[in-house]
């Protein structure tokens, strides 16, 4: 769907990309990481054409992105801005014929958004007496308004309470589902871990990592185990004998725990829930992986660590 | 170019219906009426009441004279003749602001004379003038002809014998038609500084809330500009028409019920009320002396094409701004500017034939104030007018190009302190 190629841009001596690339399916949901300052505004906006990369290319079903495309990407800044004194539906109407729709058809997926996010009370009041998480929603609708194949998303849970966060995301699922390809940039690593397919991570101006969430969490798993079981403590330490380390552990109260330990002597999964079982009740046994916000800082601060070292 | 017109078509909405925009559109026209209508009524100096002693010894005007329609002189008369220095100094006389000698030979020799204590305005001596002189051609009338006074006026007509210079045919050296031209071009530049602030507004508004870049995802940053100053502009040529349709209506309304005398002869037949062509110098000039039928048409080339040329200024000033404080710092010179233009049209009105005067009828900040001066003076526009006019347009463009720089490397720079040397960095960035 979309291929970012070596995509470098400096603003007079100061690089803020520097030989990009990445490529994101159709249909996927691709996040775009890294810390802030990074470099990632300016690469959504070298995809939204509002500046010129210095160098490389942005395609687009294997062409050269042009003008026209802009028809076909929905964006939503990080930073939000909506006409205070216009109506909601004024500005809805406004931002949809920019984006090449018609009357017509702005007004017939005005009523099928203002509908599904319920908010048809809304029509006719001024951006200004919205609070701020209603003014998100109206702008999430207006980036989506068209229909557009690429969904470029800045932050788009920021601001919204945690039953709003749940609604974007199920309509971004949804529009998954539905072939949409979207970019996500965003610093809720949960919510990255929770629905994005790929990542691209930007640190410096440099693409320091790509891949599928689960591949960059094997790529730097602990081979940290977690076991949660009911039983005596002392039993549990007792059967796991010299081919395990306890790392640590949490009590949930009573006789329930759940030890996170490290194999040992090349010991597997297997050898520990043998060695386990009969001594405690096993209620679940699974392979720690690093959180994406794990993920995020084992790769981040190494390189500041480095570069506050020179 | 429909994305620029559909910016434009936001613009003007978010201005024409704005409460500020309703309010000036009615406030703008009162101000100038009432100013009009004050220089209208004491644009001359002088007493505007004044109490009139006739002497009449010979009873010539029968005790009688027709100052219907005028309350502002109020007439008596003595019989006795009355030397000027008695009724200087006489206690009796005091009273009086003036008196009218009117002696036996008036009919023969037409000549009378009028003292006065202080000196009246040119409209009271026309007033006084009129009506002395209708009363004695009452006389004339009733004594030598057989005409009803009716048919004597309609009979009568002056000779107006014009005298011109011929080094100055078209009066140039009389300012005061300079000063309407600079009150023309004093009016493009306050709707030029007005929606120029207003673009300055816009722009750094959309900086600072940022939808900036939600419109740049859709337009380019060139197209956005245009249709900011487009629809702006039309939003300054709707307040405008609005300004001249009230204003219009209201030199009419004054005309036909204020200042009638003026344009009507009938009103001088009918003698129902006082008449003279030298009424008012300043009513004179404003419905006679200015050839709107070239002066409008100029003002309206002038206005579009000088607002398109500050426009871009201000638009240019607003896409380099980091902050709006920071950014009206860099309007203070486009003020002076402004301030400039203003002072080149006095300029012109006291030295229309000077080397300077030239320059700043070809310079495009100053050529809108200063064409519209010399229209006012001349009869017609020359070829140096279109001259003049095809400089601004070259201006205009150059500097639109200039702010189209500007506005492309400024508007997505947030937050930053505006320097020279980022302004000459945008501009040298294609």
């Amino acid at each position: 769907m979309l291929e970012v190629r070596n995509i470098s841009k400096s603003f007079y001596r100061k690089e803020a990309l520097n030989d990009v690339s990445f490529t994101v399916g159709k249909g996927e949901i691709f996040g775009l990481l890294g810390p802030n300052g990074a470099g990632k505004t300016t690469m959504i906006r070298v995809i939204n054409r509002i500046v010129e990369s210095d160098s490389g290319s942005v395609r687009i079903n294997g062409d050269l992105m042009v003008n026209d495309d802009l028809k076909h990407i929905g964006y939503l800044p990080e930073e939000r801005g909506l006409y205070k004194n216009m109506t909601v539906e004024a500005h809805a109407m406004f931002l949809g014929r920019l984006r090449g729709l018609s009357k017509a058809d702005v007004n017939t997926k005005i009523d099928y958004w203002f509908d599904r996010f319920e908010i048809n009370d809304w029509r006719k009041k001024r951006i200004e007496q919205l609070s701020k998480g209603m003014a998100q929603k109206v702008q999430f609708i207006c980036t989506v308004l068209h229909e557009p194949k690429l969904l470029i998303l800045d932050e788009p849970f920021s601001g919204f309470d945690p039953v709003n966060v749940e609604l974007i995301k199920q309509e971004l699922i949804e529009m998954k589902a539905a072939g949409k390809t979207i970019i996500l940039s965003s610093h809720n690593m949960k919510s990255v871990e929770e629905i994005c397919d790929r990542v691209v991570l930007i640190d410096k101006a440099k693409k320091v990592a790509e891949g599928s969430i689960v591949e960059l969490q094997e790529e730097r798993k602990a081979g940290l185990y977690a076991v949660k079981f009911r039983g005596s403590m002392i039993a549990f330490v007792n059967a796991l004998w010299t081919g395990f380390e306890v790392v640590d552990k949490d009590i949930h109260g009573g006789d329930k725990f759940t030890v996170r330990l490290k194999m040992r002597n090349e010991s597997s999964f297997d050898d520990l829930l043998k060695v386990l079982i009969g001594q405690v009740k096993i209620e679940a046994a699974w392979e720690v992986l690093p959180s994406m916000q794990d993920v995020f800082i084992d790769i981040v601060q190494p390189r500041k660590e480095n570069e506050d070292e020179k | 170019m429909k994305n620029s017109l559909l910016i434009a078509i936001r613009e003007w909405k978010a201005r024409v219906f704005s409460r500020s925009f309703i309010v000036m559109s009615i406030i703008g026209p009162i101000v100038i009426l009432a100013l009009t209508y004050l220089l209208f009524v004491f644009g001359d100096d002088g007493k505007q009441e004044w109490n009139v002693l006739i002497t009449d010894p010979a009873g010539i005007m029968d005790g009688k004279i027709n100052a219907h329609g005028s309350s502002r002189v109020t007439y008596s008369f003595a019989n006795d003749y009355i030397e000027h220095e008695d009724f200087r100094d006489g206690k009796a006389y005091q009273d009086f602001d003036a008196m009218v000698e009117i002696n036996d030979k008036v009919l023969q020799n037409k000549v009378s004379h009028v003292f006065y204590r202080t000196e009246p305005s040119t409209r009271m001596q026309t007033t006084v003038h009129y009506h002395v002189e209708r009363r004695l051609e009452e006389v004339m009338v009733g004594q030598f002809t057989d005409f009803s006074i009716g048919e004597y006026l309609k009979i009568k007509q002056e000779l107006v014998l014009g005298f011109h210079n011929v080094y100055d045919p078209y009066d140039k050296a009389t300012d005061l038609r300079g000063w309407v031209g600079f009150s023309y071009g004093a009016l493009i530049f306050v709707f030029i500084f007005l929606f120029g602030m207003t673009i300055l507004r816009s722009v750094s508004g959309e900086k600072s809330n940022r939808i900036v870049e939600v419109l740049l995802a859709s337009v380019s940053p060139n197209q956005l500009m245009s249709g900011k100053i487009i629809g702006i502009g039309l939003a300054a040529i709707i307040q405008f028409l609005i300004w001249c349709l009230f204003i219009g209506l209201g030199l009419y309304f004054m005309r036909e019920n204020l200042f009638p005398d003026m344009m009507d002869p009938q009103n001088v037949v009918d003698q129902e009320l006082f008449a003279s062509a030298e009424y008012n110098r300043f009513v004179e000039l404003i419905y006679r002396g200015i050839d709107y039928g070239i002066m409008v048409p100029f003002f309206i080339l002038f206005f579009i094409v000088g607002y398109l040329f500050y426009g871009a200024l201000f638009a240019g000033i607003g896409a380099t701004m980091g902050t709006e404080s920071d950014g009206q710092q860099f309007v203070i010179p486009i003020i002076f500017l402004l301030g400039f233009g203003l002072y080149s049209g006095y300029y012109v009105v006291n030295y229309p034939e000077s080397d300077l005067a030239t320059w700043f009828y070809y310079l495009p900040f100053t050529s809108p104030v200063a064409v519209m001066v010399d229209l006012a003076q001349s009869d017609s526009p020359g070829y140096e007018t279109f001259l003049s006019l095809f400089i601004l347009i070259v201006s205009a463009a150059v500097f639109l190009k200039i702010a189209g720089r500007l506005y492309k490397n400024g508007i997505l720079q947030f937050g930053h302190r505006v320097r020279l040397r980022h302004i000459i960095k945008w501009l040298r960035r294609s």
